[in-house]
């Protein structure tokens, strides 16, 4: 399946960042898992002034493989790009399309399809593109009226929706309306997005609760890193310099112990990974060579 | 999520290209040398593996840039990745200490009920840690929001591990050859 093979591509792919690639992995294994993932990029881009550029590129460009996998037939905005593919002249289309996915999540509580066309209609009706300097717009939230709207509408709305630049955002049914209370939701849900993200990440955090407790696991953590990473640097050294004696005194060829590296040490062979031998082989002659031996 | 053995194979085939660079010129150079020359190439073969997409990867090469110009751009031009080193940072907020002094004074006289203070106090907390986080991420300072922070930090980790993989890996399997 397309997808399937898409979300290998997304994993694997190291141009992409850590969190598009946990999200791409939480929506394939867990498609009905609406995260509020694109939106949050287009978001970020232009609350940074657009520094981000090539950042929101790889974001575009991989979008498509996780719309593909979670948006249900009924989407009308389906039809902005009906094929998943990794084509890039998708991408402008998917910056805009991120936009009416971050509003979608804002309507949790709502059955999500309904809310989808629902919206969509209101946004047609209530479309501004006066150019507000505030990004987000409130609106109230109504029960769940005008279900099964025509999707003649839709490709309508889609390409009003391309206008604009901004994220609408619904409020929730029973909270505060006020513009500065929803941007100020928005941004904690995001950030508790992200401490979850980190929560997978950092050993040992899954009891912690709280974002004070869990920032301090995670400086914890990366100082520790850092700090093996110095270690491993000393270790090579001191290894280097007696590899090399040992190599010089008794004369070896380089080729020899390279090979027998690589069958006895378990952990060279996580690299390994059908990758022929032959290969693995320079790659470590050559490391090897490089560090003064 | 784990890093994955492709991103390892890829940072060890980056760091490589950059040790053979710097292999010709260290062949008479001191341990503290050669130490240096490992851990800036392993520091800029993880930076430019995300290619300036992230800000970590951008201010980590700044930052070795400064501590060593020469090997870095050498460094750059053997993986065919110079323009990273060229890629724009945003800027540092300058806070002035005596305005946020001024405010945080104005602040405290305001009288707090017992819960308010409970929720004060976590703020603060908070706001320390995400200080310690931004001294601990290269370039943590110039980002301007919490959201970005974190984000960054994610990827930061990750690459972390990749690098800490691959070093570890390489000192057992020497370990274990000269053991033998």
């Amino acid at each position: 399946m397309n997808g399937a093979i898409g979300g290998d591509l997304l994993l694997n792919c190291t141009d992409m960042s850590v969190l598009e690639r946990q999200r791409a992995h939480l929506k394939y294994f867990n498609p009905s898992f609406d995260s509020p993932l694109a939106g949050f990029f287009a978001d970020s881009s232009m609350i940074n002034g657009g520094e981000m550029d090539g950042y929101l590129a790889t974001a575009g460009l991989n979008l498509p493989m996780i719309y593909g996998e979670t948006t249900v037939e009924g989407d009308p905005r389906m039809s902005i790009s009906p094929e998943t593919t990794l084509g890039t002249g998708n991408f402008k289309k998917r910056k805009f399309d991120t936009e009416t996915k971050d509003r979608n999540e804002k309507k949790k509580k709502m059955n999500r399809e309904e809310v989808t066309e629902e919206e969509e209609e209101k946004s047609k009706i209530t479309e501004l593109n006066n150019g507000s300097p505030k990004s987000i717009k409130k609106m109230k939230n109504k029960a769940k009226k005008e279900e099964n709207n025509c999707s003649n509408d839709s490709s309508k709305v889609t390409k009003e929706l391309e206008k604009t630049d901004y994220i609408h955002v619904r409020a929730r049914r029973g909270q505060a309306t006020d513009s500065h209370s929803i941007a100020e939701r928005v941004r904690r849900e995001k950030i508790s997005e992200r401490m979850k993200f980190l929560q997978d990440l950092v050993p040992g955090c899954d009891k912690i609760t709280g974002k004070a407790g869990m920032l301090d696991e995670i400086i914890n953590y990366v100082q520790s890193l850092q700090r093996q990473m110095v270690h491993s640097g000393y270790s090579h050294e001191m290894v280097n310099s007696g590899y090399s004696n040992e190599m010089v005194n008794s004369g070896y060829h380089h080729v020899n112990p390279m090979q027998q590296a690589e069958t006895s040490s378990d952990p060279l062979s996580c690299f390994n990974n059908g990758q022929a031998p032959s290969m693995w082989d320079s790659y470590v002659q050559n490391l090897y060579g490089s560090l003064g031996v | 999520m784990q890093p994955t053995s492709s991103m390892n194979e890829e940072f060890l085939k980056k760091w490589q290209m950059g040790l053979q660079i710097f292999h010709p010129s260290i062949d008479n150079t001191s341990v503290h040398e050669r130490k240096k020359a490992i851990k800036l190439s392993a520091d800029v073969a993880m930076a430019s593996l995300r290619k300036g997409t992230t800000c970590w990867s951008r201010a980590l090469i700044e930052k070795t840039a400064t501590e060593d110009n020469f090997l870095v751009r050498q460094m750059l031009s053997g993986i065919k990745a110079e323009a990273l080193i060229n890629k724009k940072l945003p800027k540092r907020t300058v806070c002035h200490r005596k305005i946020v002094r001024r405010s945080k004074k104005i602040l405290r006289r305001k009288s707090k009920s017992a819960s308010e203070e409970a929720a004060a106090k976590a703020k603060r907390l908070v706001k320390r840690r995400t200080q310690g986080l931004r001294n601990v991420v290269p370039g943590g300072e110039l980002m301007s929001n919490d959201v970005l922070l974190l984000q960054e930090t994610l990827d930061y980790i990750v690459s972390l591990q990749t690098q800490v993989n691959v070093m570890r890996s390489i000192v057992d399997a020497a370990e274990a050859e000269i053991e033998r």
